[in-house]
């Protein structure tokens, strides 16, 4: 059984415990959990939300009913979700890409194993073909595909938001559409 | 001005308005190196075969640019990475088989580079000479440049195989570029070896063959996305063109409703009360 003592002590302990104290630590802390942010709602930025808006207006048209303004946010929203994967897809494409000495894990892992074989006591004989590689980072190309083998996993989970977003916008457009035609109907 | 290029005109500024029009969705995603003026032209050509109609239209039209700049991207790609393991194995394969003569300056300078580095102060300048009596096997070369590659763990063989790969990119690169001699050169080795161009196949893809698949996948993906995309303009050709007939048809019930359009036939002579 806990003593006393120790639940006190865990008491006082939880009570210093209570995170960060500044507005900056408190803002950083909020997104710790955040990678890339594309789970979140397109409406939990400010700035995307009147994007939305503004283009929900445009596909509408001027004289909407309320039901075609509706349907015209949602076709509004899955593009700017749509457009907003895409472009976190291509920043991260490109960032990595600008790092000049940007190389794959794989390549990374292996350098390390022949860097600790060098620093043995009795190191190993190295190559001119083996020293060529530690001292050699992938460029043009070859640094676009050793990218593509590098980050597959991160780049499979981008790709499924993309997807999600591109089915939200058909199944949006077809029910715009559907509207429109029952008003043409009527 | 010519009326040719009054139409030039035109159709560059109908592009960059499309072009304005389409950044609606997004500035245009291109990767450092890309040419921007390409896409500005892919844009013009593909709203000059769909001409958009509305702002859904142009959403798909932006989709469909964006996706077929990626499948380009990603051919671009493939085909660069094939050549270029294409030409490291016509590379690797011909380090092995070149003769000595064409190499051995290479060699010399490399072991005076060596030698140079490695000597007693007193003794860098008599590297060259060494080399030099190192090639006509003179007894005290020969045991000097040993003894020095053995302090740094090297062998001869090694700076021969060095040279002799450098030799051969050196022959490829000028392959590359087309340039007689090395084109001259490179058929005879592989004429005299016997090997055909496509025996090089098979080991230059081995190397990169998960980089091609990874590669394919995506420009399966993106083309997916694309053809989606062209589906959907079709569907929606389709219900614009259903929504224009029942339109004209109520125009013109409406038209026989008011009686603006009944003809007024004139009664028969024989007829007349």
């Amino acid at each position: 059984m806990t003593s006393e003592r120790k639940i006190s002590a865990n008491r006082a302990n939880a009570r210093a415990s209570t995170g960060p104290q500044t507005t900056r630590g408190r803002t950083r802390a909020a997104r710790n959990a955040v990678r890339h942010g594309l789970s979140l709602p397109v409406c939990s930025d400010r700035a995307l939300s009147e994007e939305v808006e503004t283009l929900a207006r445009e596909i509408a048209g001027p004289d909407a009913n309320a039901e075609t303004q509706e349907l015209a946010r949602r076709v509004a929203e899955a593009q700017i979700d749509l457009r907003r994967v895409r472009y976190a897809r291509h920043q991260f494409l490109s960032d990595t890409l600008s790092q000049q000495y940007y190389d794959s894990l794989a390549n990374i892992r292996m350098k390390e194993k022949v860097l600790d074989a060098i620093l043995r006591r009795n190191p190993l004989d190295i190559s001119m073909e083996t020293l060529k590689f530690m001292t050699s980072t992938p460029q043009g190309p070859d640094k676009l595909a050793k990218f593509l083998s590098g980050e597959t996993k991160k780049l499979l989970a981008m790709d499924r938001y993309e997807r999600r977003a591109l089915s939200r916008r058909k199944f949006a457009v077809r029910a715009f559409d559907e509207a429109r035609r029952r008003d043409c109907n009527n | 001005m010519s009326k040719k290029s009054d139409s030039k005109t035109e159709i560059a500024a109908g592009v960059s308005g499309q072009t304005q029009r389409l950044s609606l969705f997004g500035p245009p995603l291109l990767l450092e190196g890309e040419d921007a003026a390409a896409y500005d032209e892919l844009v013009g050509r593909i709203c000059a075969a769909i001409r958009p109609a509305d702002v859904i239209y142009e959403m798909f039209i932006a989709d469909i640019v964006a996706l077929e700049w990626e499948v380009l991207r990603w051919r671009r790609l493939k085909s660069i990475l094939m050549q270029e393991a294409w030409f490291k194995a016509l590379e690797n394969s011909l380090a092995g088989k070149l003769d000595y003569h064409l190499y051995s300056e290479r060699v010399a300078d490399r072991l005076t580079k060596i030698l140079q580095d490695n000597l007693p102060e007193e003794h860098v300048n008599s590297a060259q000479t060494l080399v030099r009596d190192y090639a006509r096997n003179k007894k005290h070369a020969l045991d000097t440049i040993n003894e020095v590659l053995a302090g740094i763990n090297l062998n001869i063989g090694e700076i021969r195989y060095e040279a002799g790969a450098d030799k051969a990119h050196e022959l490829v690169q000028g392959y590359r570029r087309g340039e007689p001699e090395a084109v001259r050169l490179v058929d005879q080795l592989r004429t005299r070896a016997g090997v055909s161009m496509e025996t090089f196949m098979p080991s230059a893809f081995r190397e990169i063959i998960d980089d091609i698949e990874r590669i394919d996948r995506l420009t399966a993906i993106a083309e997916t996305r694309r053809n989606a995309a062209l589906r959907e303009i079709d569907r929606r050709h389709a219900v614009l063109g259903e929504a224009l007939r029942h339109r004209m048809q109520q125009i013109e019930d409406d038209d026989f409703a008011d009686g603006e359009l009944v003809l007024e036939v004139p009664a028969a002579e024989g007829n007349a009360a």
